[in-house]
């Protein structure tokens, strides 16, 4: 009986491990398997599941990574412009030092929510939702729904509007 | 007798010739930022002989660990890199030397594998010793011409022990690893 209960554990883990999958049912911010918390810049709680009903993009990224940082020039643009309309961004870093952290979102001119994971690719929400390049972000809509998964400039913009209702 | 006395003084220096490599500290390098994505560390770490790869930002480098009593093969921490899509950009190796006597320009056999010597002068190493290996894709092209400038043996192209060694044992297809220390 033990041993049906383990085996029934692991196929449950076995595809638990893949909530973020092109395959698969579309990912919802709400699964608990994708659910995270992270600590904000005023050492406040962010939780994942608590955006829902927003447009948003949740952002991954850290201080180190170039491109991330040149695609945080585009993300402020967009922020600014949209912010007003109902969008928002929920950067996750994965920087292993604070300060770091904390000098790049100021340098950056970021002003959205900046949540911190430190562990660089063996960090919790990293882990969650299998990232394994930076900068890797996902399009969120209202319903929680991951509808878009590393656009960039145009097609991203194009897409924010559309899940505005613009 | 004296003969006798000479093999065994020899196979005893053999022996003696010891060192154990235990890690590698590894710079990747390609055309987009190679931090920024965890495939080279994730083919490292499926490399048979590394226990642990570790990735340390502030000198944007990978530090493997390896397993114990391995036996290390450089080469295939080169193709793991290469195989991820990026090239090595630095390729140090840590070992445990007991008196080994180095020469410059000379080869020498160490932990079963053959290494080249390319700067050091005459010395004995013992203790905890980082070699830097200068073999063509381990390092810039530029510091690569800068070490293959520095001998006139022909193996520093190839890798392969060629025609220099054949009177030492040496077979022609034998990899030599070229290091500076």
């Amino acid at each position: 009986m033990k041993s049906l209960r383990i085996l029934i554990l692991s196929f449950v883990f076995a595809f638990s491990a893949s909530a973020v999958n092109a395959q698969g049912p579309i990912p919802n911010i709400t699964d608990y398997r994708l659910d995270f918390t992270v600590v904000g810049m005023t050492g406040d709680s962010i939780s994942l599941s608590s955006l829902k009903g927003k447009v948003f993009l949740l952002d991954f990224w850290a201080s180190w990574c170039g491109p991330c940082r040149y695609a945080n020039k585009q993300l402020v643009k967009f922020y600014n412009k949209y912010k007003d309309k109902g969008f928002e961004i929920l950067s996750v870093s994965l920087d292993d030092e604070k300060s770091a952290w904390k000098k790049a979102v100021t340098k950056d001119k970021i002003t959205w929510m900046q949540g911190f994971d430190r562990g660089g690719w063996d960090s919790f929400a990293a882990r969650k939702w299998q990232v394994d390049a930076l900068p890797s972000s996902f399009l969120i809509n209202k319903n929680g729904d991951v509808v878009g998964i590393n656009l960039e400039k145009d097609d991203l913009e194009k897409k924010i509007k559309e899940l505005l209702g613009l | 007798m004296k003969k006798i006395i000479a093999v065994v003084v020899v196979a005893f220096v053999t022996v003696a010739l010891q060192a154990q490599f235990s890690k590698a500290t590894l710079q990747a390098s390609g055309l987009t930022c190679s931090m920024c994505s965890k495939a080279v560390k994730v083919a490292l770490e499926k490399v048979p002989f590394v226990q642990e790869v570790k990735v340390n930002i502030k000198s944007q480098e990978y530090t493997i660990v390896f397993k114990e009593n391995n036996n290390a093969d450089f080469d295939a921490l080169k193709k793991a890199v290469e195989d991820a899509g990026f090239s090595v950009a630095s390729l140090k190796v840590t070992g445990n030397f007991s008196d080994v006597s180095v020469q410059k320009d000379k080869h020498l056999q160490l932990d079963g594998k053959n290494f080249h010597f390319i700067n050091s002068s005459d010395k004995v190493l013992s203790g905890e010793q980082t070699l830097t290996i200068v073999d063509k894709d381990f390092l810039s092209a530029k510091d690569y011409k800068k070490y293959s400038a520095a001998t006139k043996m022909e193996c520093i192209k190839t890798g392969k022990a060629g025609n220099c060694c054949v009177k030492d044992g040496m077979h022609s297809e034998e990899r030599v690893y070229h290091v500076i220390i």
